[in-house]
């Protein structure tokens, strides 16, 4: 296909924006799409050189040089710059491997089963149960030298090790609270009753992190997941709603979450040294 | 010369182990080689400086930067580049994205300026060509060229690497150790090896560790020349060596105290080597 045919029926870079670009001065997203659009458009290109001074063009020339060799970014970088989400932080967020396809396709597999079976016994329990743990089970697959290849890279980088736990955690928390939403919204007929694993949810994962420094990635959420399945479990024979799912026990969690963002808070240096085993 | 990195009193315990004891030293620009067997200390000792792990006792710092205090620390770590040693990748990534993750850990956010040194550092070591493929389809030398190229992001001004050249062929090697080389030119490198032959080419300066102590601190030539004299060869293994072993042409290369009229051979790095992890040995035995 010949540019003036790919040329046919598209728009071009506006003459502002062109002239922009040609002093350096055009901001993202606007740099991107203007760079994107050059590569294909023979008729922008030959605007761009008529519009540009010889030194702002030499810079457009070079940065259109290096927009030919970065990557690509994947599905999910890609959505996430279209939520506007800062490309640096897209790319961090591409290197959390509970963030990829396998991890949330296992989740979203195991939500759907979970509804299938609150539908068939007729109560909510099993997902209520279930639900806290899947973003506290994100959140510790998301950081530590066990699951992160780059760990030791990332601990004697500059970017403060607390910061980039917060950044995959808020993100792997949107992830699975989302998923977990969409189940629920699944569950009409249980009402806000079907909400009850938010708090929980929160409480369990803000205390597994705030045991790491102590415990370590490994042992921290796996001991706090054992308490939440052993007070459900201790609950499991009485009759009605398990406590945990009571209003006593709402309050509770939401009590626990807020002492456990507070500890985080505190230890939060912590993370800026390895952890685990660095012998 | 001022130096880059100046440690004293480094101790650290790992439950019974003593992983470093008391260790001091001073380096300045240019490649130190840090010789010493398994369990010596020289990973211990590379991840303290590299602030990933903070000693119990001592203090040191990095491009005058301490790394006590928060601020001192991410200073330190902003001048620093650091292959560890086993570098992990995101398999996924390819060799540009990778670095440009790198590049981001090291706080260069705008893209144009990052994705520009991105593909200078990718240039530097040779990987032009292959920044587009996967990691996981590149072969280990090339990968460690890759973790060399992330270390290098940022100009640092103190460069760690710890055991780069193991697993390499010799011609990656060889290939490594002039990047390294060159990597050394207006820097501090700290180099940890096995490999003696990775000092005699590359440092104008090695330390020696063994039972986390420094047993040596000087130039490769004072290494060799510690076992001028003391070197010698034999027919038969001599059981007064130290060390001993039988060469290409048939005879035995024995080192440590040679008897009287024995026929004494030009030492090399690794003899002089040797017989410092010998005395070490004895002073651990004593």
């Amino acid at each position: 296909m010949s540019d003036q045919e790919r040329d046919r029926g598209t728009w071009h870079v506006a003459a502002e924006d062109l002239a922009a670009y040609a002093r350096g001065q055009l901001a993202p997203p606007a740099l991107w799409s203007a760079d994107s659009h050059l590569l294909a458009c023979a008729v922008c290109r030959t605007r761009l050189a008529e519009a540009g001074d010889p030194v702002g063009l030499e810079a457009g020339w070079a940065r259109l040089d290096a927009e030919l060799d970065a990557p690509r970014p994947g599905l999910f970088e890609s959505l996430l710059l279209r939520l506007g989400v800062a490309d640096h932080t897209a790319r961090l967020l591409a290197a959390t491997s509970v963030l990829r396809r396998s991890w949330l396709a296992a989740v979203v597999f195991l939500l759907v089963t979970t509804v299938g079976a609150v539908y068939s016994s007729g109560s909510p329990t099993l997902f209520l149960a279930l639900a806290p743990l899947l973003p506290l089970a994100g959140v510790a697959l998301a950081y530590g030298p066990a699951v992160d290849p780059t760990y030791e890279m990332a601990v004697v980088s500059p970017v403060h090790g607390f910061r980039l736990l917060m950044i995959r955690t808020v993100a792997v928390l949107v992830a699975g609270i989302g998923l977990n939403g969409l189940a629920t919204l699944a569950l009409p007929s249980y009402g806000l009753r079907a909400l009850a694993w938010l708090l929980p949810a929160l409480a369990l994962t803000a205390t597994g992190l705030a045991l790491i420094p102590r415990l370590g990635p490994v042992l921290a959420p796996s001991l706090v997941g054992g308490a939440w399945l052993a007070l459900l479990l201790a609950e499991a024979g009485d009759h009605g709603p398990l406590v945990p799912f009571t209003a006593a026990g709402q309050g509770a969690a939401a009590a626990l979450a807020a002492l456990a963002m507070g500890l985080l808070y505190l230890v939060r240096d912590r993370f800026d040294v390895f952890s685990g085993s660095a012998a | 010369m001022i130096p880059t990195v100046s440690a004293s009193g480094l101790s650290l315990r790992y439950g019974r182990a003593q992983a470093l004891d008391d260790v001091s030293l001073r380096l300045t620009q240019g490649v130190t080689g840090l010789l010493g067997p398994n369990g010596a200390g020289k990973t211990t000792l590379l991840r303290v400086l590299a602030t990933a792990v903070p000693a119990d006792r001592g203090a040191f710092t990095v491009l005058g930067h301490d790394p006590a205090a928060p601020a001192g620390r991410q200073e330190l770590r902003r001048g620093l580049g650091y292959l560890p040693q086993t570098p992990g990748f995101h398999p996924d990534f390819t060799a540009f994205e990778f670095v440009d993750y790198v590049a981001i850990l090291k706080e260069l956010t705008d893209r144009t300026a990052r994705h520009r040194e991105v593909r200078r550092v990718l240039d530097q070591v040779d990987l032009a060509e292959v920044r587009g493929k996967r990691i996981k389809k590149l072969s280990g030398g090339m990968r460690q060229r890759v973790a060399l190229a992330a270390a290098l992001v940022g100009d640092p001004g103190f460069l760690v690497l710890d055991e780069p050249t193991v697993g390499l062929d010799p011609e990656q090697r060889m290939r490594f150790r002039e990047l390294i080389a060159q990597a050394g030119e207006g820097r501090t490198v700290l180099l940890s090896t096995h490999q003696t032959e990775d000092v005699a080419m590359l440092c104008h300066r090695v330390l020696v560790m063994a039972g986390g102590r420094i047993r040596f601190d000087g130039t490769p030539a004072e290494l060799t020349a510690r076992a001028a004299g003391r070197v010698w060869s034999s027919t038969e293994r001599d059981p007064a060596a130290k060390a001993g072993w039988r060469t290409g042409t048939g005879s035995f290369r024995n080192v440590g105290s040679p008897p009287d009229g024995a026929d004494l051979l030009e030492p090399t790095l690794e003899d002089g080597y040797l017989l410092t992890l010998d005395g070490a040995d004895a002073e651990v035995a004593a």
